[in-house]
C-alpha cells in the first residue's frame, strides 16, 4: 500500500469517524482537533480493519505518543511492512497486505 | 452544623408534555397527554403485554460539538440539554461553574441502555467483522454515572459529583442530597437531576412483574389512571429534568432568578421487601420531610403523589397521605399526564411543581374519572382548580424499598 493510498484512507476516516475534516499533515491533532486517547483507541480499530491485522498490545501502547498525520501514516507503513516481512520470512521482495 | 437556606435558581425539563414552560403547563391546563404507542424496538416490544409509553416525540435541536458528543447515549443528550439549560436560566458566571464552588448531582436508572446493548451485540452476536470490539466510549456512555460526569465535562464543572441511581427515586435523590450539600455548606450550588433515555428493557421489567398497564394499548392517552377504580399498572416513559440548586445569599447578592426554595428532605428505606409497598415506610418519609421542614401538615397546600397507577401502590400513598396530612393539600398524580419518567421523574415533578407556584394553579389528576374508594381519603385534584400554592410536597418511592420527599417553597421575596 503506497503511502499516498494509506494517507488518503486515513484522511477519509478522520472526516467518517471523527468529523475532522481535511486536517494539516503535520498538525498536532491534540491541540487542533481535541483528537484524545479516547479517539487514538477508536483509530486503532480502523487501522486494523484497514490492514486486515490485529495489532498487539505493543503496538498499541507504541501509537499512544503519535500527534500527527504524517506520523499515523509512518506508524501504518511501519506495521504493513512488519507483517509482510513476517509472512514472506523476508526471502521474497515485500508487498503489503494492502497490494495483495 | 449550620444550615444555610437553598433556593432554584435555574431549571429545564424535557418531558412527553413538552420542552418549555409553557408548553407544560398548556398540556397540563387542556388535560393533553403525553402518553403514546410504545414505538417497536424490534427486539422486545413483540414479547410485551404493555405497549404504551411516555414518549418525546419532538426533535431537540442539540449544539454539543462531536468531543462532548463521542461519550453521550441517548440519555447523556437528554441530561446534558437540561444542565444547559438549567446553567443558562440561572445567569451563572463561567468562572464560579468551573470553580470548584459548584457540584452536581445527577442520574439515571441504568446508564445508557442502548450503550449496553451495543456492547452485549458484540459478545452475543456474530459479526462478520473479524475485528469487533467494544469501542472505546462504549463504557463511557453505558455506565451509571454517565450523565453526571458528561456534565461536568462539558462545562468544566470541578466539584462534587453525587450520581444516584436508585430508579425512581434517582433524580430525587439528586435533588435532595444536592440540597443537602449546599445546605450544610459542602458546595454553594448543585447542579441537580436525572434523565431516562427510550428504553424497552425497563418496560419488560415492569412488564414481567405484572405492573404495566397493559388494557388501554389501543387509547394510550387514558392510561395511566392514578387513584382511578379501572387503573392497571403503570406506563413506562422516558425524559429529563435539571434543577440549579444555589445557596441563598449567594443567588441574591448575584440577582439571580429565584424560582423556589427547598425547605426540607427526607430519604428512607423501607428495610425488607424491594418491591412491595410499605406503608410505614412511606408515611415514616413524608413525617420526616415535614420535620426537617419544621412545618406541619396543615401547611402543605399541594401533594405531588408518587402515584404510578399500580393497583396496591396507589392505595398505600393514598393511605399515607390521609394518616399525616387528612383531606387538606390538594394531591395530583403529574404520571397521569406523561408516564413514569423513571430516573427522571422526581426532577420533573418538582420543576412542574414550581411552575403551579408561579401560575397559580393546580392541575386534576388525569384519567381520575370514578376514585377507587380505597384511595378516597384524600382531597383528590379532579378538576382544575384555581388555586395558589405556598408549600408543596414531592414525594417518590422506588424499587429497592427507597423513599423520599421534599418540601418546596414558593420564594416570597425574602
Amino acid at each position: 500500500m503506497e503511502r499516498d493510498a494509506i494517507k488518503a484512507a486515513i484522511i477519509r476516516i478522520f472526516d467518517e469517524k471523527f468529523e475532522i475534516v481535511d486536517p494539516s499533515a503535520d498538525d498536532n491533532l491534540r491541540d487542533a482537533y481535541e483528537f484524545d486517547s479516547i479517539d487514538a483507541v477508536e483509530l486503532l480499530h480502523e487501522i486494523e480493519i484497514l490492514l486486515d491485522t490485529q495489532l498487539s498490545q505493543a503496538e498499541k501502547k507504541n501509537a499512544m505518543e503519535i500527534r500527527t498525520i504524517n506520523q499515523i501514516v509512518d506508524y501504518i507503513e511501519a506495521l504493513a511492512q512488519d507483517r509482510c516481512l513476517a509472512k514472506s520470512s523476508g526471502s521474497e521482495p515485500c508487498l503489503s497486505t494492502m497490494e495483495q | 452544623m449550620m444550615a444555610r437556606r437553598v433556593v432554584i435558581t435555574g431549571c429545564s425539563a424535557i418531558t412527553p408534555i413538552g420542552r418549555t414552560r409553557e408548553e407544560i403547563v398548556r398540556h397540563l391546563v387542556e388535560g393533553i397527554s403525553g402518553v403514546k404507542k410504545l414505538r417497536d424496538d424490534g427486539l422486545l416490544t413483540a414479547h410485551m403485554h404493555s405497549g404504551v409509553y411516555g414518549t418525546v416525540d419532538y426533535p431537540i435541536a442539540y449544539d454539543f460539538k462531536r468531543s462532548h458528543r463521542k461519550t453521550m447515549g441517548p440519555v447523556s443528550f437528554y441530561a446534558c440539554q437540561v444542565a444547559k439549560e438549567a446553567l443558562e436560566a440561572s445567569g451563572l458566571d463561567p468562572e464560579f461553574i468551573t470553580s470548584g464552588r459548584l457540584g452536581v448531582a445527577f442520574g439515571s436508572t441504568h446508564g445508557s441502555p442502548s450503550a449496553q446493548r451495543d456492547i452485549y451485540k458484540t459478545f452475543f452476536t456474530e459479526s462478520k467483522q473479524r475485528f469487533a470490539s467494544i469501542g472505546a466510549v462504549d463504557y463511557l456512555k453505558s455506565m451509571v454515572h454517565t450523565t453526571a460526569v458528561n456534565i461536568t465535562k462539558m462545562f468544566g464543572i470541578t466539584g462534587r459529583v453525587i450520581s444516584s441511581s436508585t430508579a425512581c427515586t434517582t433524580s430525587s435523590q439528586s435533588i435532595g442530597f444536592g440540597y443537602e450539600t449546599v445546605k450544610y455548606g459542602m458546595q454553594d450550588a448543585m447542579l441537580c437531576g436525572g434523565a431516562d433515555e427510550y428504553d424497552t428493557t425497563t418496560v419488560a421489567v415492569f412488564d414481567n412483574l405484572l405492573a404495566c398497564s397493559t388494557e388501554f394499548n389501543a387509547t394510550p392517552h387514558l392510561t395511566p389512571r392514578p387513584f382511578d377504580v379501572s387503573r392497571d399498572g403503570l406506563v413506562v416513559g422516558e425524559g429529563a429534568g435539571a434543577v440549579l440548586l444555589e445557596e441563598y445569599e449567594h443567588a441574591k447578592n448575584r440577582g439571580a432568578p429565584i424560582l423556589g426554595e427547598i425547605i426540607g428532605f427526607s430519604c428512607n428505606n423501607n428495610g425488607g421487601d424491594l418491591i412491595l409497598p410499605n406503608i410505614q415506610g412511606i408515611t415514616r418519609t413524608i413525617a420526616l420531610a415535614l420535620e426537617a421542614a419544621a412545618i406541619a401538615p396543615g401547611q402543605v397546600d399541594f401533594v405531588s403523589a408518587h402515584a404510578t397507577a399500580t393497583k396496591m401502590g396507589d392505595v398505600i400513598e393514598a393511605q399515607a397521605i390521609g394518616s399525616l396530612y387528612g383531606d387538606g393539600p390538594v394531591v395530583t398524580g403529574l404520571k397521569s399526564y406523561m408516564g413514569h419518567t423513571m430516573g427522571s421523574c422526581g426532577a420533573i415533578e418538582a420543576i412542574i411543581s414550581l411552575y403551579l407556584m408561579e401560575e397559580g394553579f393546580i392541575p386534576p389528576t388525569l384519567n381520575l374519572d370514578e376514585v377507587d374508594e380505597r384511595c378516597a381519603m384524600i382531597r383528590h385534584a379532579v378538576q382544575l382548580l384555581e388555586q395558589p400554592i405556598r408549600i408543596a410536597a414531592v414525594q417518590n418511592f422506588a424499587f429497592g424499598g427507597v423513599n423520599t420527599c421534599f418540601i418546596l417553597k414558593k420564594f416570597d421575596g425574602e
